[in-house]
């Protein structure tokens, strides 16, 4: 059980009320200027040709933001969206870094900065079983709210049934090991601005290879380090009590 | 008063200037930073979080201070006593090393004082918590591993025995955190397989950064004994920098061969031959950093040569900011779709830490007994021992040291065949592999390509248009048009979706209906529609709209 979106950018009318949605809910400022995420501005409707783009955060199923976090700040719910905690976060920014998808932004100009993204309007809505405030307002039923297996099988359903309208790919499914937001396309993603190298692999794998190693590493240079030092010394020690080899 | 004034204008040499200088712009970058933002002090963006100060401050920083764990496990663990003297600056500089990354950090961090959150708010999971971890522990490990110094400078004896006494296990300890601690500033890019450039992105960055610290940091101590010779007439006997030497060369060769093997495994050798930014920077970085140190300290000349040996040992020291660098920034640059150059300030801060640190060294080797056996007031150590060290060091290099060194000379030569034969035969394979590869991957983007462009959604995609329900006394229906409100090459639903005709609250008491005296005050159509921006109300002419 994982809330999710389903964005089908075929019925995408570039309205940006989802946009205006989430500026009002999350109290960010409503400058003309949503052309792009920032810190202000956690979903944006990008035209790409003629494509209306929806981007927001893709809320993995294991987020790389949420694992590379030191402290916790971002971190995945039990209801799927993956929210932070900026009472919590120090500022590293090592989740910009880690995201595949490039979504966290910064507040670079206030004192007290914190990292913003789309949270799937966790604390307001989501997490009191209602749907986000995007979904909601969409008049042209473009992006929907439900849980993924049912979005999933919608979206199948949608490419089977209209192979001439969709690329068959589903964006989200696989991504970075599958996200809870989904795309349907009529044009490939790697045109409208999708990062299409991201692996089908979840990201905190990469890094958990290295450290999940590490206290076998440990434990066995510790216990080397401390046998050498043990053996040279006694060696040491005999040496200089036995008279050398060269005088015998 | 003309005696004092002459006396602080001889003191004012130029490097102390330029010391002013440097600390004076750190101090106006600190005002700022804090002041009023990140944003304001640094060119950082969304697109690139992490520039100067990471890649410097941190990263170099941390790795410079390598030499401290591989001299102290050296002496104390290995018992190589012998290379003892070079313990003591080395562990000075590890510890300046640290603290001048914990201030660089505090920079950085868009919340410094929050710091300490790592101590309580765990995530293991996160490579940066083990580095949150690894400096602090390290830092306390590396402040009591140079408390001794301190100590005997203010004779206390009690604190002294009980830190000899808990030495070894904390050398060890401080190896194993440092061991982690390397590897992980490298393990914190191996999240990033997709924005990080193929010539430094490898699962193996972990072990990568361990080497390359290791012998960065040896050449740094090699680089300080030198300055403080000049500076102070104290040094390291030649010996054991000659000995620090050949450890450099041979990490540094394991190092390169093994990168070497890395990138053509992964088949991103390629990369190296092209003419791209990226590609100068590696071969500034492996060619100047990496192949030329080699090159000059496997010759015995260089070594014996005080000033020979200093600039090898800087090579391998810039070799390493290079690589440090470019994996922070120029190899992160390509992915980020922007140009990160850092700020004035940035780097007033950062020229202002290294000043910090040299002040610091500078401040040591004058007060405290930093260089103990290289001091000349000192030297006359009990006799029979200075005369065993010497005859032993005669032994050590009896066998020829010209043939010691043709030998080093032939084993590197034999290196660099292999690497090259490795490439060849890389290339050939490459070059057999490819147009299959490439075909099929053609084939693949034509198959998404081709799906029917006349499935692409058409641009404005409109509602069709709308009648509203004639009220009494109406004389016609009214029908709205999108296509004739809106601009259709740029399409801003918003524009009147915002407030008027709100989209974001469904079911608005406005939607249907329609009052003329409220468009002739202004609202709704009347909001454009007053005879300024658009046609307003006239007498008369009702069928305009209505009626259509």
């Amino acid at each position: 059980m994982t809330a999710a979106i389903l964005t089908d950018l075929t019925k995408c009318v570039g309205c940006q009320a989802c946009v205006w949605a989430c500026k009002e809910l999350n109290g960010l400022p409503r400058g003309d200027d949503a052309r792009a995420l920032s810190a202000t501005t956690l979903t944006v409707v990008e035209r790409h040709g003629n494509v209306n783009v929806r981007r927001q955060c893709m809320h993995c199923l294991d987020p790389a933001c949420a694992s590379v976090c030191p402290v916790g700040a971002l971190h995945k719910t039990p209801e799927g969206p993956v929210a932070y905690d900026e009472s919590k976060c120090i500022g590293c920014r090592y989740c910009m870094v880690g995201c595949p998808f490039s979504i966290p932004k910064y507040e670079w100009d206030r004192r007290v900065p914190r990292v913003q993204k789309c949270v799937m309007c966790y604390a307001e809505l989501v997490s009191r079983g209602r749907q986000p405030a995007c979904t909601q307002v969409c008049p042209a039923g473009a992006t929907v709210f439900g849980q993924r297996e049912a979005l999933l099988t919608e979206a199948r359903h949608r490419v089977a049934s209209e192979p001439q309208r969709y690329i068959g790919h589903i964006y989200g499914e696989h991504e970075a090991g599958g996200t809870a937001v989904l795309y349907l396309s009529a044009v490939p993603f790697d045109q409208l601005g999708f990062p299409t190298t991201v692996r089908k692999d979840p990201y905190p794998r990469l890094t958990w290879n290295v450290l999940s190693n590490l206290p076998q590493v440990v434990s066995v240079a510790g216990v080397g380090l401390i046998g050498i030092w043990w053996i040279v010394r006694r060696r040491q020690e005999l040496a200089a009590t036995r008279p050398p080899e060269g005088e015998r | 008063m003309r005696g004092r004034l002459s006396r602080l204008a001889a003191g004012l040499t130029f490097w102390r200037l330029v010391l002013a200088g440097l600390l004076a712009l750190g101090a106006y970058a600190t005002v700022v930073r804090f002041g009023r933002g990140l944003g304001a002090a640094t060119n950082l963006s969304d697109a690139f979080p992490w520039g100067l100060w990471i890649g410097f401050d941190v990263l170099v920083g941390v790795g410079l201070a390598a030499g401290g764990f591989a001299v102290a496990a050296t002496v104390h663990v290995f018992h190589i006593t012998h290379y003892k003297p070079i313990a003591r600056p080395a562990v000075f500089t590890a510890f300046v090393g640290y603290v001048l990354v914990i201030v660089g950090l505090l920079f950085d961090l868009g919340q410094p004082w929050d710091i300490w959150h790592p101590l309580v708010m765990w995530n293991p999971r996160s490579v940066m918590f083990e580095v949150a971890w690894c400096v602090m522990l390290y830092t306390t490990v590396l402040a009591l591993e140079f408390s001794p110094l301190v100590l005997e400078r203010l004779g206390l004896q009690a604190p002294l025995r009980l830190v000899r006494a808990i030495y070894v296990p904390l050398v060890v300890i401080g190896v194993l955190l440092s061991m982690l601690h390397q590897s992980s500033l490298g393990t914190l890019y191996v999240i990033v397989p997709d924005k990080l450039y193929g010539l430094w992105y490898t699962p193996w960055l972990p072990v990568f950064f361990f080497l390359t610290a290791i012998a960065a940091g040896l050449a740094m101590t090699i680089v300080e004994s030198y300055l403080s010779q000049r500076a102070f007439g104290r040094e390291l006997e030649h010996d054991l920098l000659d000995g620090l030497a050949r450890v450099t060369v041979v990490v540094l060769g394991v190092y390169l061969m093994w990168k070497a093997q890395d990138l053509t495994h992964r088949g991103q050798l390629a990369l190296a031959l092209q003419l791209t930014p990226e590609a100068v920077m590696f071969w500034g970085e492996i060619g100047l950093g990496v192949l030329l140190p080699i090159a000059l300290l496997t010759w015995p000349r260089v070594r014996s040569n005080r000033t020979a040996l200093f600039f090898a040992a800087l090579l391998v020291v810039l070799g390493f900011v290079a690589n440090r660098l470019n994996v922070a920034v120029t190899g992160m640059a390509r992915s980020s779709g922007t140009h990160y150059v850092p700020s004035v300030l940035e780097l007033g801060v950062t020229f202002s830490l290294v000043a910090a640190g040299f002040a610091a060294f500078a401040w040591a080797a004058r007060y405290l007994d930093l260089f103990p056996a290289a001091r000349p007031e000192l030297a006359p150590s009990p006799k029979s021992t200075a005369a065993a060290r010497a005859a032993a060091a005669k032994a050590a290099v009896q066998p020829s040291p010209t043939a010691s060194g043709w030998g080093i000379a032939g084993l590197w030569v034999l290196l660099l065949a292999g690497w090259a034969l490795l490439t060849v035969a890389r290339n050939r394979e490459a070059t057999t592999r490819t147009p299959a590869a490439a075909l099929a991957s053609q084939t693949a983007r034509r198959s998404l390509a081709g799906v029917r462009p006349a499935a692409w959604p058409a641009q404005p995609r409109l509602p069709a248009a709308f009648s509203f329900p004639r009220a009494a006394g109406s004389p016609g229906a009214v029908s709205f048009d999108h296509a004739s409100h809106i601009d259709a090459a740029k399409p801003r639903c918003a524009h009147c979706h915002r407030e008027q005709f709100s989209l974001l609250r469904k079911g608005s008491p406005l939607r249907g209906r329609l009052v003329m005296d409220r468009i002739r005050h202004g609202e709704l159509c009347g909001r454009c529609h007053n005879g300024k921006q658009a046609f307003g109300v006239v007498p008369g002419e009702c069928d305009v709209c209505h009626g259509q």
